[in-house]
């Protein structure tokens, strides 16, 4: 029952963070690599400013730069090289990991970072022992994504999302502002990814090699969860959390990555749509 | 001041990383294979020579063979690797090739921090055997390696040009560019691109891994992570995806720029900045490059353009199906034409 609390915890970083890379994946059509590397940079701003301006300003500022980044990065270095093509997007994504990568080292060291924010005194409940800081970051994943999928089922903003999503053409077509959508999804996904790193970094450590292995994670999650289908892509994402911490009873812990990689590829041979996509995903089998 | 020394070393680095980028190219830029996983053939290659050469009585003991039989070795192992990757991985196209190869070379990355009785964990190997080490003096012997890798890298080159003008590379580069037609010729495409990826694994062992190992003296596990493959790619890309000199010339100049930097004196307090710029440097190149010439210094065009005019328009068909094919790589340049 341990492992399934851990497992949760792990899931709910990973889903925040997942959803923020489905949700640039579907409305600008490429896989952003430095995704990873934004969560890593919210965690290590928030780590550092935490301690000078309280815990909660930290955090929000954090949140916010990285927001800000995401918006400025998406207008400077994505939207002029947009019209090339899926591929050339991937690069320039891979290129700003480097660029962010480097940045983090410049700035902030190499040192391993622990978060000063505590959990609390863990408390038994039943069959498992929780830290109240632990429940809240349950609670904060439950926040955000009721969030995320009121901003997208229930705003004028979040129909105009869905609708680039599913066909920008036809959107554009229509009179969707499609400026105004693309950058709204640049700074909600950057958030969310700085969202996401922040609560890996309360709950474990960071470090600015965090980024490289959080990306891996966060594709296999979307990729399990089929990209196209935000819930599905959260689905997926407590379900590698959960399968990675509860793995660890069965073998040992070190094969944590293993099994979740071996899980991706298991799903992508068996499901090549996803785990929770309903439709055939055509462009995936050969 | 640039000694000679440091000049040999960063050549030979260089040559190491031309090395795999023509590689990467054969499966990536002709064969429309997008692998991120190129990393971990490479790891696979690099431990399966050291352990395969160095002395049985070493900390981590191998089978002590001689170098040449380590490197055949080497090539087969990260050949049958590439065999039991490709044949689920080939399944899959585009984005998702990418992701389960990305995935298998965390795999590899991780099985090889576990099995520390084989592969001595993160703490790695040392000890590695170079061949005529002892023929040679301390300061003789990086001329040698030096030799050894150009040699290397010169058979790649070999076996990547032959590749280009056969009609073997013109199938694969048609059916990256318009699977379907390729199929409707004749083509198997299954075939086709298994063995491609096959032999960038066997090549992978037989020469990138060896000669790494022989560069750095000893490995780690975290050598071979997501870094080296982005590094390889960002090479490949800035020299020009699916040309065939472009590779050599992007893991050049990167390699040249980003180590030339190190000469620069830093105080000890700013060691940081030194290794922030690497990636940094790596990272504007990439997105400058394709922002102002996505098809890399030198163009796939151009590659085939000279090749054409050469042997007298036998491989104009593969080219103008691909100047049709309204698939991803060929349309993307298209559309960068155009605007």
């Amino acid at each position: 029952m341990q492992n399934l609390l851990f497992g949760l915890l792990t899931g709910s970083v990973l889903a925040v963070a997942a959803s923020g890379f489905a949700l640039l994946r579907n409305t600008e059509r490429f896989l952003h690599i430095a995704h990873g590397q934004f969560m890593a940079l919210g965690a290590l701003l928030a780590l550092v400013l935490s301690p000078e301006i309280g815990a909660v300003a930290g955090i929000a500022v954090a949140v916010v730069a990285t927001a800000a980044l995401g918006v400025v990065c998406g207008k400077v270095l994505f939207d002029p090289v947009k019209h090339r093509g899926g591929n050339v997007l991937l690069f320039t994504s891979v290129g700003l990991a480097f660029v962010t990568y480097g940045a983090m080292i410049a700035i902030f060291g190499t040192t391993l970072r622990v978060s000063e924010i505590e959990l609390g005194r863990a408390r038994d409940v039943g069959p498992v022992s929780v830290a109240p800081g632990e429940v809240v970051i349950l609670a904060i994943t439950v926040v955000v994504v009721a969030g995320l999928w009121l901003f997208l089922g229930r705003t004028a903003m979040g129909r105009d999302i869905r609708a680039v999503a599913s066909n920008r053409e036809l959107a554009h077509v229509r009179g969707v502002a499609i400026n105004r959508v693309s950058t709204t999804v640049w700074a909600v996904s950057s958030g969310l990814a700085a969202v996401g790193g922040i609560m890996s970094g309360v709950v474990g450590s960071v470090t600015t090699e965090s980024g490289w292995g959080y990306i891996l994670l966060v594709l296999a999650a979307a990729v399990l969860g089929g990209i196209g289908n935000i819930l599905g892509v959260i689905g997926a994402a407590l379900l590698l959390g959960v399968v990675m911490d509860m793995s660890a009873l069965v073998i040992d812990t070190s094969y944590r990555p293993v099994v979740a990689f071996a899980l991706l590829i298991a799903v992508l041979l068996v499901r090549p749509q996803g785990l929770f996509s309903f439709h055939a995903r055509k462009e995936v089998a050969a | 001041m640039i000694s000679l020394d440091f000049l040999v070393t960063v050549a030979t680095l260089a040559l190491i990383y031309a090395m795999a980028a023509q590689l990467l190219n054969l499966e990536a830029g002709w064969g429309g294979m997008w692998d991120l996983g190129i990393a971990g053939l490479i790891g696979v290659g690099a431990y399966s020579y050291v352990l395969l050469t160095s002395p049985t009585d070493a900390f981590v003991p191998g089978l002590g063979l001689a170098f040449p039989l380590g490197m055949i070795g080497a090539g087969l192992i990260t050949a049958t690797v590439a065999v039991v990757i490709g044949w689920p991985a080939l399944r899959l196209r585009g984005e998702y090739f990418l992701i389960t190869t990305f995935a298998f070379a965390e795999i590899l990355r991780q099985l090889i921090v576990i099995n520390k009785d084989l592969t001595g964990g993160t703490f790695g190997l040392t000890g590695i055997a170079r061949p005529w080490e002892l023929q040679f003096t301390f300061e003789g012997y990086p001329y040698v390696r030096l030799g050894l890798t150009a040699l290397l890298t010169l058979a790649i080159w070999l076996v990547c040009s032959r590749f280009a003008s056969s009609a073997y590379g013109a199938s694969l580069r048609a059916a990256r560019d318009n699977e379907p037609l390729a199929m409707a010729m004749g083509k198997s495409i299954k075939t086709l691109r298994m063995s491609t990826y096959a032999t960038v694994g066997l090549l992978c062992g037989l020469a990138v891994g060896p000669a790494y190992s022989w560069f750095l003296g000893a490995i780690v596990p975290s050598v071979f992570s997501a870094n080296l493959t982005f590094t390889i790619w960002a090479g490949l890309v800035i020299g020009g995806l699916g040309s065939k000199l472009g590779p050599i010339l992007g893991a050049a100049l990167l390699t040249a720029v980003s180590e030339l930097v190190r000469l620069v004196e830093v105080a000890p307090e700013h060691a940081n900045l030194v290794s922030a710029i690497h990636p940094l440097l790596v990272g504007v190149l990439l997105i400058a490059v394709l922002r102002w010439r996505p098809d890399g210094l030198l163009s796939e065009r151009g590659t085939f353009t000279r090749l054409r005019g050469r042997q007298g328009g036998r491989h104009a068909a593969p080219v103008a199906q691909a100047s049709t094919a309204g698939t991803s790589a060929t349309a993307a340049r298209l559309e960068g034409e155009r605007a």
